[in-house]
């Protein structure tokens, strides 16, 4: 009887060492951004692009929203490769959902305009 | 009796495992975080004192995952770099003591982050890694939340399995991990560690308990691997 109860204690003891699901889901964000910083190629692009893709589409954090930047960082490389029009989109959408970011999204939508 | 004591033992290591605590508050050891309230922060390009020279860019890739799942909005880290590199303001270290204002203005941050990679030593299986973080406010320049320490980190990709087959197993994974992966992970889990402690930003559940939680050493010192939770 007291076995059980000494292991009780420790599996929650154990459990109260480790953290519950996290605010967001970031795919391969991690792998994929230090490859883009430090070769930034055609290919590293390429995949750091597919990877903010499936963090908004396949979202499965707590929060159910994408993460901060994401949208934002990826409009910027979409505006890098030309796309303009889905650029300025993703900057748009990165304001609605964190409209903190507006003061700084502002000056680069405006220096686009120009 | 003797099986009592060992399971007392087992529920003792079990707590110390966990106490890496000082006896500070976190409502008093971030007391600037507290009054504040801060939402959005700035990464600046990580210090990198060390000769690793891909070390800065396993940190700069790895810093803003921990903060947003903190809760905190994280300037986008790109964008961010790309007006700090135009704006002649990439190197970090020219900031660490300068009025932070400009920042709140042109970014919208409320804090800067600033790392400092002072130590990157490779040996077999392990990393032992020094780094220092420091958030400070751009209101009033002053530091918010800092922690610096060593964190000697288990590369082995297996960190149980015993034996000799065990070993062998793990000594096979280890190669097959391509190094860059490898140390991403290390980063990731520095700075995971370190950032455990902020309370809880805008976008996270509230913690119920947070103002009766201690402060975790300012100073730290752990052994991590790719099992830890960070």
């Amino acid at each position: 009887m007291k076995k059980i109860i000494y292991i009780s204690i420790s599996v929650f003891l154990l459990c109260s060492c480790t953290t519950q699901k996290k605010l967001y889901s970031w795919n391969k964000y991690q792998s994929t951004s230090y490859n883009y910083l430090k070769n930034n190629d055609d290919k590293s692009t390429e995949e750091l692009m597919k990877t903010y893709k499936l963090i908004i589409e396949k979202q499965t954090g707590t929060r159910g929203v994408v993460p901060p930047g994401i949208y934002a960082d990826y409009g910027f490389l979409l505006l890098k490769a030309n796309k303009t029009s889905e650029g300025k989109e993703m900057l748009q959408k990165e304001i609605e959902l964190y409209p903190e970011s507006k003061i700084f999204i502002d000056k680069i939508l405006k220096k686009i305009e120009r | 009796m003797k099986k009592d004591i060992i399971l007392l033992a087992v529920i003792a290591v079990v707590l110390t495992s966990c106490s890496t605590t000082s006896t500070t508050l976190k409502t008093v050891a971030y007391k600037g975080m507290y009054d504040e309230k801060p939402l959005s922060i700035l990464l600046m390009p990580p210090i990198n004192n060390t000769t690793a020279v891909d070390a800065k860019e396993y940190f700069h890739s790895t810093l803003n995952v921990p903060l947003a799942n903190a809760g905190y909005y994280v300037i986008p880290p790109l964008l961010s770099m790309e007006i700090l590199k135009k704006e002649s303001a990439y190197d970090a270290e020219m900031f660490l003591k300068a009025p932070l204002n400009k920042f709140g203005e042109i970014f919208g941050a409320d804090l800067v982050m600033f790392t400092i990679i002072n130590k990157w030593n490779k040996s077999y299986g392990n990393v032992s890694v020094g780094v220092e973080y420091i958030l400070k406010s751009t209101k009033t320049n002053e530091i918010v939340y800092t922690r610096k320490g060593t964190v000697n980190y288990n590369t082995s990709a297996s960190a149980s399995g015993g034996g000799l087959i065990g070993a062998l197993v793990s000594v096979a994974a280890t190669t097959i991990n391509t190094a860059a992966t490898k140390y991403i992970d290390v980063a990731r889990a520095c700075n995971g560690y370190a950032l455990s402690d902020l309370p809880v930003g805008k976008y996270a559940p509230v913690n119920p308990k947070e103002s009766e939680e201690f402060a975790g050493k300012n100073d730290f010192n752990v052994s991590l691997n790719s099992k830890s939770d960070y």
